[in-house]
């Protein structure tokens, strides 16, 4: 998209940072129209601000209405049960469900028109996290797919890593868009899991009996234990068991890594910032991942959509109990965590070169089922920003009065991750090379 | 909650044993030590007024704690895994939590309920995906009345009537969340209530003929309070933040209660027409799910502190004032 209009694209100054991310997400267009921009993507290349991203993945899709974008004047039937407080944002109200967070406003900024093209988890997953619908298909790379494509694997650390119990999925079926796509199974995320009390686990290695990074004293120690397994296997296992743990293997004997993985580094004081739940030490276990340099985290929320089934991990979808557990449970956990790690990313000075961004798949219905909790809605929803040069302290978008739909410009995943990866210094030249996010635009207002 | 102590040590003797207790000032890490077995530890429960006593060390996400066996043991659900909330016991003189139910399998149990003359118990069980069927279970006989209702949802917060006789929860079957009763042997389903907004937390006054109640009509959870006849609402509350889980204290006095007015979840307690509402707990971290001893002067609940959830012994004798309802 071409905006010369609504902005200047240039001054005495030179060219606008948000003129010049406009111009730059539009060169695919440009190029076909013969109009090369190499110069500025270049420039937007040596401007790119993010060395990591942070993804907080609230899977399941959070009800927008009682968290960030309160409606206490719409009728009964929309409104829900919880009262409003203010935010360090002028204008902006959370619900007291998030009390952490309100008074953190000033460093993160709050997108109010989401909206996507699915209703149903496993799809809408998909165009969350890649841009772009599973069918027809092929199915589109991850963002942090594309990432770790861009940067390749430096070290022993994947450029790419799922914090959480699994890949997203609800009871029927995983989401497509996981991984690596279009651009190949290299790029999928590694995964690795944090426990409420801050173990890591690295589920690809639970063939190996009680191993676990922390366990891992040498080469030695983790050879013995891999021979006992090659030993065990037969011939074709052994040659999938090699691709898999490859990297693995790599990770947990590399010192760096090892560190990365080791949450009792921290202070008693920061972990405990965080709160002893699993997404709270995953949040943590993020930030020192790209502490260390990996450009791309994933923090999944749950494994399963489900809130309330049998060996379910209480995702975001609450077509039941959806003010209960936003109370009991969900709001105080994200409130505290994305608090902490906020904190801990601006103390640290990372939020300079840290792209901060939670958002789930889509929101929850306005109107409130029959049941007293809230259905999917796909047409409006939010996400929150941070760091790496986006302006914080902000609200981006309006949502109508009952929160049903935008009534400023929608924002869409594929707008999200075209603007994660001009952050990371992906341009439109490389998009364009990759074959990725075609069509894509900023979120200008971000900057 | 809000530790204040300065670091102190108290010796207390108590029939069956000796307990030793050291409290940790800044921190408000309190240590419990156990000397010997202690039979008949909350016998003499007041004698550990001022200072909360922390029941439980593991710091998991807990919650519904619950005084069983005459206030000699805390039932209360916690996150065994990410993927299980298990109910267990807490005898408080081993202190070895065991779960209630060896049959639970995979289900989650919450919000257990207990009939005062300990027959029943009554909780919401996950059954199926967004199921959450209310079960009546005969200790005794481990026999059980599975409440339906139409179609999916989840019933909340079951309570027994004084005389053991029903049970009262919350169920959204057709709009509203509206509260509920139905006999020990699930016959005769009742609704009780047609109101706005969402009813949650029932419980009835000792003399079994007021039931106290949250609903959000005005905006956020409010505490009301209607006689089992429905009429005489009352409303107890009043502030824009939410009010919820009364739990009336066994004199039928006091009402203990869960606001956010101060800016997280804290503990508070009114007189049960409302007025003389008293801040328990101050702590700038969570402390939710009072529920009362028998001895009327001692809540269990659970607090986060350090980001760890533990269930705590509070003194509910002790308040500080708060202006308005």
């Amino acid at each position: 998209m071409l905006d010369f209009g609504s902005y200047a694209a240039a001054s005495c100054s030179g060219t606008s940072r948000r003129a010049f991310i406009r111009t730059s997400a539009a060169v695919p267009a440009m190029m076909s129209a013969g109009l090369p921009a190499m110069a500025e993507i270049e420039q937007a290349r040596r401007r790119a601000k993010a060395k990591s991203v942070i993804l907080l993945w609230l899977w399941g899709g959070p009800s927008h209405l009682d968290m960030v974008d309160p409606k206490p004047d719409a009728p009964d039937d929309f409104r829900g049960p919880f009262g409003t407080i203010a935010t360090r944002t002028t204008g902006m109200h959370f619900t007291e469900l998030l009390p952490r967070m309100a008074a953190r406003s000033d460093r993160y900024t709050v997108i109010r028109s989401m909206q996507t093209t699915n209703g149903g988890h496993p799809g809408a997953g998909t165009v969350g996290v890649t841009g772009f619908e599973e069918k027809p298909g092929p199915v589109q790379p991850n963002f942090g797919a594309i990432v770790a494509k861009d940067r390749g694997q430096q070290e022993a650390l994947p450029p790419f890593f799922y914090v959480g119990r699994g890949i997203p999925r609800d009871l029927p079926r995983r989401i497509e868009g996981y991984g690596g796509g279009t651009l190949g199974k290299a790029y999928d995320p590694f995964l690795v899991h944090c426990s409420d009390r801050g173990d890591v686990s690295i589920p690809t290695l639970k063939m190996l009996p009680n191993m676990s990074p922390n366990r891992i004293e040498d080469r030695r120690t983790l050879e013995k234990a891999l021979d006992v397994e090659r030993y065990r296997l037969d011939s074709a296992e052994l040659e999938r068991w090699g691709q898999t743990y490859q990297s693995a293997y790599g990770l947990l004997t590399d010192e760096k890594a090892r560190v990365a993985f080791d949450l009792t580094r921290e202070s008693q004081k920061t972990r405990s910032s965080y709160g002893r739940t699993t997404f709270g030490q995953g949040c943590l276990l993020a930030r020192r991942l790209a502490q260390a340099g990996v450009p791309y985290v994933q923090v999944n929320w749950s494994e399963y959509v489900e809130t309330f089934t049998p060996n379910g991990d209480f995702g975001w979808d609450t077509h039941i109990y959806n003010f209960e557990l936003l109370q009991d449970r969900h709001c105080p956990i994200f409130d505290r965590a994305y608090s902490a790690l906020l904190d801990d990313l601006h103390n640290s000075g990372m939020l300079e070169d840290t792209l901060l961004v939670a958002m789930g798949e889509f929101g929850r219905t306005p109107k409130i089922s029959t049941r007293a909790s809230r259905e999917h809605w796909q047409h409006c929803y939010f996400s929150l920003w941070a760091g790496a040069g986006v302006e914080p302290g902000r609200c981006i978008g309006q949502s109508d009065a009952k929160a049903e739909y935008p009534v400023t410009r929608p924002v869409t995943p594929l707008m999200t991750g075209t603007t994660m990866m001009e952050l990371c210094g992906i341009g439109a030249k490389e998009r364009a090379e990759m074959k990725v996010l075609d069509g894509g635009s900023i979120i200008d207002e971000l900057f | 909650m809000n530790f204040s102590s300065r670091g102190t040590r108290a010796d207390y003797d108590v029939p069956g044993g000796n307990i030793e207790i050291t409290f940790h000032a800044p921190r408000a890490y309190i240590k419990l030590q156990l000397c010997c077995m202690v039979c008949c530890l909350f016998a003499t429960a007041s004698a550990f007024a001022a200072e909360p006593v922390q029941l439980t060390q593991d710091g998991s996400l807990k919650r519904d704690p619950r005084f069983v066996d005459g206030g000699r043991s805390v039932v209360y659900c916690y996150d065994e895994t990410p993927a299980l909330v298990r109910m267990m016991k807490l005898p408080l003189n081993d202190k070895v939590a065991r779960p209630v139910f060896e049959d639970a399998a995979d289900k989650h149990h919450y919000e257990p309920a207990f009939s005062p003359n300990g027959k029943w118990i009554s909780f919401t069980a996950c059954t199926g995906n967004l199921s959450g069927k209310l079960v009546i279970r005969n200790l005794e006989s481990g026999e059980q009345a599975d409440i339906t209702h139409k179609g999916r949802g989840g019933t909340r917060s079951p309570a027994f009537s004084p005389d053991s006789q029903r049970v009262i929860y919350a169920f959204a079957e057709k709009g509203p969340q509206q509260l509920w009763s139905v006999k020990t042997d699930g016959t005769d389903k009742q609704q009780l209530t047609t109101c706005s907004g969402v009813s949650n937390w029932p419980t009835f006054t000792p003399d079994g003929r007021t039931i106290v109640f949250s609903n959000s009509r005005e905006k956020n959870y409010e505490i009301y309070s209607v006689g089992t006849d429905g009429t005489g609402e009352r409303r107890l509350t009043n502030n824009t933040l939410m009010d919820i889980r009364p739990a009336v204290s066994p004199d039928g006095r006091q009402i203990a209660f869960v606001s956010t007015r101060t800016g997280n979840y804290d503990i508070f307690l009114m007189n049960i027409d409302g007025s003389h509402v008293r801040q328990i707990t101050t702590s700038e971290e969570r402390d939710d799910y009072p529920n009362w001893h028998p001895n009327g002067e001692q809540l269990v609940i659970v607090s986060e502190q350090d980001g760890a959830f533990d269930l705590y012994l509070i003194d509910a004798t002790q308040e500080r004032n708060v202006a308005g309802r």
